[in-house]
């Protein structure tokens, strides 16, 4: 009898799925190709094939071969978006992206030696250049945009529009527990903080530019001041910490601006030093928390994988493209020449 | 004189030589093969347990054997930070006990409440009815109940506890949600046991005017106690070592704190979030993830072989 | 209770009953009703979980959808007409004008935009340059009860938005790989992933898992070996699957790296090889599946008669012969069940694969044991961590596909279990 019953239940999941099969009307099904146009408005893109800004042109279809790319998980939604544009455009071999933060990622880099492209939202360290050495790669920086990092609480957050760079470093410390330690008129409520976990480069950026000016350079204070600190949640993956942010008006967190931007209807991104983070503030860099995102590779793989190499010339020509989209903000011109050149230079 | 003995195996060999067949035992090498290989087959477990051993022992040695690592500190400090240096373990096991603790406190109760229903008071339709609906619960992935954890239970507990109290993440939606992971487990072991109580035992209580609770209670189930107890200690050592419930919805980074309603990182939690990201060769981050596994391993080991005991035991008493 | 009675009740007794009964009798059938009611209502709560889980799957997986367009297709209009009722050749220079020169060229090869019906490109017009995204969902039960609310909400929210009613699982849905538009993405990589991954951990563990247990029955005495490695293979059933994972990312991923990322038989490039391969996913399951299967093979090889064993023996038949012969094709279905069960469950672990390293984003079909993979319960959990609605809906879906693969499974697991039962008749 109770074969019947699982008989049943597997007859009820089949009906679901003709349920589901008979009902929807969608839209067709491929991977679809990511346009920069704004709202309503239709930009013209008489795209003439060979204005690559020097770099030569590169059709995707012809491409084949893997790839494979590991790291920052804020550089994680403009890698996505420019590796479906690939596929999109007739690429059909096999990339991989993980997202595991920079630190991560530059180790899979420049110790296991694992991947072909490392992402980072921070700029390689000394140790690490030094760990590629050791496994004869050396690293070539490709800056390919801006982020203006989010500070985010929760829209139901009725008692902060914005904060300054000191107070910030005060509620990501161990100093405070409550709200109301940094600012007398402000709850009497615990701070919930969620922050990237310390393999993520978000992380790196934060202690460097928030903890140190106010705690010092010196040893690990800064450090040790934001990892004691009370009620606090690490986490490499951004959506967790999104996610804990949106749970509560007297939570904060940190995390790149695709991330806010994704979900701007139950975020709020705070003003620092009074000034907002926008396309503007991020590209004049009065924003004080604006940084870099980099992509890394070696002159070596480039050669020996040439998919890497037209990898690379793709996401360079077309970043600025797709990059407001995804929420971050174009790198100046100059970087984004520079990286260029520096392709150039590593593909004679 | 030949006897009749005799006679027939002389016939036989007649036959036997004629027919040209020797009765000498033939030597296969097959089976010798075959056999090698089945015998390498039964002593592959114990190379998994000893690779288990090996890997998490090999690094947890190199862990534990650093420096900047005080082996009471592993075990009464408060704060893990591998960044920092702080390797107290506390956090985490604290975490995993109140889990274990929430999810026991829903599995063991209506666990064993199930299983007397099945066994003492449900008519055979009802128990084929209801037994396929408990392996169903007990097939269901655990990254399910953990999508449950974070949509369903963690709604509910901020719906009538509140808001405030219950933040986003926290230890007791997923120590609800393993409890009902865990109860199939817990009533399938405890009918089980129940079963084998043999009927005469029933029959002498009700002979004496016992109620069917009566005898459920006080004669069958102290009779069966020590495989009641080998499935709670079972249910307790799955609940240490369930990972993905925790991970969606338990919350994020190592934070010593009671109260269920708050996130915490349990042992497991934090093996799978650590990973998740990467695992740094040879630091002491890699090392000690590596002695919260070994620490793992042992813990539930050892529930498991006090389990077994338990259930050799009542075995015993009835075969 | 039953308390000891010492008085003697002269009434009691006339009335034919024994004083020790009728003290408290009705006390103890009030406490017994009162506990059989207990134990029911336990046994209903119990369905009642899983009816919980089922319909909070299933309300998340149907239900009302605002769609907007990215690009009000009004604001495309050329001399006035609307793209609805354009000619094929406006659409053609329209699309063209509006995607970058690279997507236009691979169109053009999949297949000359000339060739498309007019239908087909004012379908490619929508999908690349309109391109409508989700929005708002809503829950199936919000769906079905309460449509003026939400229509409500909708003019007053999204006035540019459509509704409709999308079902997350579709046949679309099955056939697609991931994607970070919501609307766009499907399970295929997960699916396929999941199936090459188990395809391996079948291919070793059968064999493996059925050989010790015939060994373990058929060959072993009770030495203390043989004692020593039954004990070893009940307990590692209950380690937890983390710790599998961790052996095989010691092992498979790290030690064993040349032969599982194919670097040795040549297979991919040496550059950047590395053990993260549906190989080392493989076989990790294979050690947490394998305990498993040796217990429940060695249950039904226990279960066939010693009979039919001496039977054998008699007729002169080696050990082997007999096992191969008579014990297992009677012991087979009870074998077949017990791996199709441990089947089904290596494809819900979602642990253990976390920690051997499953590719956050891949888009194309593994090829080889050598490739990058993720799973299904992976995708899952990928889906299930990110914060927007829509991916929650994803994630309900992909579920319900993966709980109806789970359920298929045991499904032809007990029906091949009940039609040897017919057959073999043993």
């Amino acid at each position: 009898m109770y074969r019947k019953l699982r008989f049943s239940f597997a007859v009820l999941m089949s009906l679901t799925l003709l349920l589901s099969a008979c009902a929807g009307t969608e839209t067709t099904v491929e991977p679809q190709a990511s346009q920069p146009t704004q709202a309503s408005e239709v930009e013209e893109e008489p795209e003439v094939l060979g204005d690559t800004g020097g770099l030569p042109d590169v059709d995707p279809a012809s491409v084949s071969g893997n790839v494979l790319i590991a790291g920052s998980s804020t550089v994680y939604p403009l890698t996505e978006r420019m590796v479906e544009r690939f596929i999109e455009e007739g690429y059909s071999g096999q990339i991989t992206v993980d997202s595991v933060g920079s630190g991560a990622g530059l180790e899979r880099f420049c110790v296991a030696g694992e991947t072909d492209i490392a992402a980072a939202s921070r700029g390689i360290e000394e140790e690490e250049i030094a760990n590629c050495a050791n496994i004869g790669r050396t690293p070539i920086e490709f800056r390919v945009g801006t982020d203006a990092l989010a500070i985010a609480v929760s829209t139901e957050n009725d008692f902060l529009t914005g904060v300054t760079l000191e107070q910030l470093a005060q509620i990501f410390s161990s100093d405070a527990v409550l709200w109301s330690d940094v600012n007398p008129e402000w709850p009497t409520e615990d701070i919930l903080r969620f922050s990237p976990g310390t393999d993520s480069g978000t992380y790196d950026y934060f202690v460097e530019a928030v903890m140190m000016p106010v705690y010092g350079e010196e040893g690990d204070a800064a450090e040790s001041a934001i990892l004691n600190s009370e009620n606090i949640q690490f986490s490499e993956d951004d959506n967790v910490l999104v996610q804990g942010v949106q749970g509560s008006p007297y939570a904060i967190g940190y995390f790149g601006y695709a991330y806010y931007i994704e979900n701007e209807g139950t975020l709020k991104a705070l003003a620092v030093d009074d000034v907002v983070p926008n396309e503007e503030s991020a590209e004049s860099g009065d924003y004080p928390l604006a940084r870099p995102l980099f992509l890394y590779s070696d002159a070596q793989i480039m050669q020996s994988k040439p998919q890497v190499a037209d990898f690379l010339n793709f996401y360079l020509t077309y970043v600025n493209d797709e990059i407001l989209s995804v929420g971050y903000f174009p790198a100046s011109d100059a970087a984004i020449e520079e990286a260029k050149q520096a392709w150039l230079t590593n593909n004679q | 004189m030949e006897n009749q003995a005799d006679r027939m195996l002389r016939a036989n060999q007649k036959v036997t030589e004629t027919a040209g067949i020797s009765l000498k035992k033939r030597v296969r090498p097959g089976e010798f093969i075959i056999q090698g290989f089945l015998f390498f087959a039964g002593a592959f477990s114990i190379l998994t347990t000893l690779g288990i051993l090996y890997a998490l022992g090999k690094e947890a040695m190199l862990f534990f054997s650093s420096p900047e690592v005080n082996l009471v500190e592993f075990f009464t400090g408060t704060r893990w930070q591998p960044q920092a240096l702080q390797f107290g373990i506390l956090p985490l096991a604290i975490a995993t006990l109140i889990t274990t603790l929430i999810a026991m406190l829903v599995a063991i109760p209506l666990g064993l409440f199930v299983a007397i229903y099945l066994s003492e008071f449900a008519s055979p339709g009802l128990r084929n009815l209801l037994k396929p609906v408990l392996e169903v619960l007990a097939g269901i992935p655990t990254v399910v109940y953990g999508y449950f954890a974070l949509t369903f239970m963690t709604p509910l507990l901020r719906s009538v506890f509140g808001r405030d109290v219950v933040d986003i993440y926290n230890t007791a939606s997923a120590g609800l949600v393993m409890g009902i992971l865990i109860l199939p487990l817990i009533t399938s072991m405890a009918e089980d046991a129940l079963s084998a109580v043999p009927r005469s035992l029933r029959e002498a209580a009700y002979s004496l005017g016992a109620t069917r609770l009566e005898t459920a209670i006080q004669v069958v189930m102290p009779a069966a106690i020590s495989g009641l107890a080998a499935a709670f200690i079972i249910g307790i050592s799955r609940a240490v070592g369930e990972t993905m419930i925790v991970a969606i919805a338990a919350g994020a980074g190592p934070n010593l704190t009671l109260n269920p309603f708050k996130g915490a990182e349990t042992m497991t939690g934090h093996i799978v979030r650590i990973s998740g990201g990467d695992l740094s060769y040879d630091s002491i981050d890699y090392n000690s993830v590596f002695a919260i596994g070994l620490m793992l391993f042992f813990l539930t080991f050892t529930l498991n072989i006090i389990s077994r005991a338990f259930v050799q035991r009542f075995r015993e008493v009835y075969e | 209770m039953i308390r000891p009675q010492n008085t003697y009740d002269r009434e009691s007794e006339s009335r034919g009953l024994s004083p020790l009964f009728d003290e408290n009798l009705p006390t103890r059938h009030k406490i017994s009703t009162v506990w059989r009611f207990i134990f029911r209502l336990s046994t209903i709560i119990a369905v009642i979980f899983l009816a919980l889980l089922l319909y909070n799957i299933t309300n998340q997986a149907f239900g009302y959808v605002a769609i907007e367009n990215r690009v009000d297709p009004a604001s495309l209009a050329v001399n006035e007409i609307p793209i609805e009722e354009m000619e094929k050749d406006v659409l053609i220079a329209l699309l063209r004008e509006n995607i970058s020169s690279g997507l236009m060229r691979q169109l053009e090869r999949e297949k000359p935009l000339s060739e498309h019906t007019r239908d087909e490109v004012y379908a490619l017009v929508i999908e690349k340059v309109v391109r409508p995204e989700a929005v708002r969902t809503w829950l199936l039960t919000e769906s079905l009860f309460q449509r003026n609310e939400i229509r409500a909400q909708m003019a007053q929210e999204y006035p540019q938005a459509e509704l409709t009613f999308k079902s997350w699982l579709s046949p679309q849905f099955l056939k697609v790989p991931q994607s970070s538009e919501a609307l766009h993405a499907g399970i295929r990589t997960a699916i396929l992933g999941s199936l090459w991954t188990v395809g391996i951990t079948i291919l070793v563990a059968f064999p493996l898992g059925v050989g010790a247990a015939i060994y373990l029955e058929e060959y072993a005495g009770n030495s203390w070996t043989n004692r020593v490695i039954q004990t070893n293979i009940n307990n590692l059933a209950g380690v937890p699957s983390i710790i599998y994972g961790m052996l095989g990312l010691a092992i498979f991923v790290r030690s064993l790296e040349t032969f599982t990322s194919g670097a040795a038989l040549g297979f991919s490039d040496p550059t950047t090889a590395n053990g993260r391969t549906i190989l080392s996913a493989g076989l990790t399951l294979t050690l947490l599946v394998l305990p498993l299967i040796i217990i429940n093979s060695q249950e039904a090889i226990r279960a066939v008669p010693g009979s039919l064993r001496q039977a054998s023996y008699g007729v002169g038949a080696t050990r082997w012969q007999t096992v191969w012969h008579h014990v297992l094709p009677s012991a087979l279905p009870g074998i077949l069940t017990g791996t199709i069960l441990s089947i089904s469950r290596a494809i819900g672990e979602t642990a253990p694969l976390v920690v051997v390293g499953a590719a956050t984003f891949i888009a194309f079909d593994p090829d080889s044991p050598f490739s990058k993979f993720t799973t299904l319960p992976i995708q899952i959990y990928q889906w299930t961590s990110r914060p927007q609605a829509e991916f929650r809906n994803l994630a309900a879906a992909a579920i319900l596909a993966l709980l109806v693969l789970l359920l298929s499974m045991n499904a032809i697991a007990i029906l091949l279990r009940n039609r040897f039962h017919r057959q073999g008749g043993n």
